[in-house]
């Protein structure tokens, strides 16, 4: 993700232009899923680190919660390249609308399927 | 008075059908002559001492198979000795041969014992004579308890080993998983619920406009996406499948009217705006 940053110093001027260019050139919509995006990755990564470092006992949950984040990331993350203006070129046959629309059936399923794994 | 007679008529052939011995005898006759014995044998009493043989000691039995009403002898078809150790339950049958005359004569010869003696041990065998004839009925005498060297043991039946009963089947299960301390559970909680502070953070930065999203062509939408999502949460609470695929497949109907009007509603607005 964009977002990231690095410590190494050398790097810093070069993420810094990264970090300047995506704030200003980014539409706010794009941030706002790219801020979804963000506390997907967050949410996926403590609960993956409880599951290893503490427990899996109810694996059953730690699948359901594991797979939701992951899977609503897959889905938020195709629906931000295919809503992205930028790609409208390879994207012509799929409209924003569609786009969104496929995204809403796919969270469907996979809520559907994350409560059924939740028991 | 029918049944009476026919019963008269038939006590003379039940009588005739027993069978009994006449003069039984047991003759011990030894090498060296010291335990030398010889006696007739008591069909209703064993003889006492019990007979007792040395190693080299032989045991002659004599008897004659008579009918008790007429006396004459019977050759019965069937005429076994049995040796029966009653504290080990080992037990041999020796055939004997009776002439047509009903005389019937059996040597023991310790120094050469035949096969059908049991192995013995020091407890007697129990000698039993068992005559069987479909003319008669059939008789079974005991004769005497007998006295014999212990032989080896009896050797082991190879299946012997397979037929006991196996110990019971203790089945172990891995124990039950335990949840971690609460401590440790409430600071991991935090943590997965930390994501959430960063999301709206980061969501009230950014304030995105939704000037449209009560507008009454988009309202249904969101509602009945929302009444998804509840159902969901509410097959999580208490629904069966069943009922779940049901519901949702009532609610897709509505939604899917819903989600067009409000998709084409804000195409439409994003076609005008270009």
């Amino acid at each position: 993700m964009a977002k990231s940053t690095s410590s190494s110093p050398a790097q810093t001027t070069v993420v810094q232009t990264l970090w300047k260019a995506y704030n200003d050139q980014t539409p706010d919509r794009l941030k706002f899923v790219d801020a979804f995006l963000f506390f997907l990755m967050l949410s996926g990564v403590v609960q993956f680190a409880y599951c290893v470092l503490v427990t899996n006992f109810p694996f059953n949950a730690f699948l359901a919660g594991f797979s939701s984040t992951v899977g609503q990331f897959v889905l938020t993350a195709s629906l931000r390249s295919q809503v992205n203006p930028e790609n409208k070129d390879e994207f012509k046959e799929v409209s924003p609308e569609r786009a969104f629309a496929d995204y809403v059936l796919g969270s469907i399923v996979l809520h559907f399927f994350v409560f059924n794994f939740l028991g | 008075m029918m049944l009476l007679g026919a019963l008269i008529l038939l006590a003379p052939l039940v009588h005739a059908s027993v069978l009994t011995l006449q003069s039984p005898r047991f003759t011990i006759t030894s090498t060296n002559a010291s335990q030398a014995r010889a006696e007739p044998i008591s069909l209703v009493k064993k003889a006492s001492p019990p007979l007792s043989l040395g190693p080299t000691d032989t045991l002659k039995i004599t008897f004659q198979v008579i009918e008790k009403d007429s006396g004459n002898g019977v050759q019965p078809h069937q005429t076994f000795l049995r040796f029966f150790d009653e504290v080990s339950q080992e037990e041999g049958i020796q055939p004997l041969r009776v002439n047509s005359a009903g005389k019937a004569k059996f040597e023991l010869n310790m120094a050469k014992p035949p096969l059908s003696l049991p192995p013995t041990s020091k407890d007697p065998l129990k000698v039993t004579l068992i005559i069987g004839s479909h003319l008669h009925s059939p008789l079974k005498v005991e004769l005497f308890d007998l006295h014999v060297p212990a032989s080896h043991p009896p050797p082991q039946h190879p299946d012997e080993a397979s037929f006991h009963p196996l110990p019971v089947i203790q089945h172990t299960f891995r124990p039950d998983q335990k949840l971690p301390p609460t401590t440790i559970s409430a600071a991991f909680s935090a943590l997965v619920l930390a994501p959430w502070v960063v999301l709206l953070g980061l969501w009230a930065k950014i304030s995105p406009r939704v000037p449209r999203l009560f507008s009454p062509s988009i309202v249904p939408f969101v509602a009945t996406l929302t009444a998804f999502e509840v159902l969901l949460f509410w097959y999580w609470i208490e629904l069966k499948l069943g009922q779940v695929l049901l519901y949702g497949a009532i609610l897709a109907i509505p939604t899917v009217f819903a989600g067009k009007q409000a998709l084409v509603s804000i195409g439409q607005q994003r076609l005008r705006q270009k």
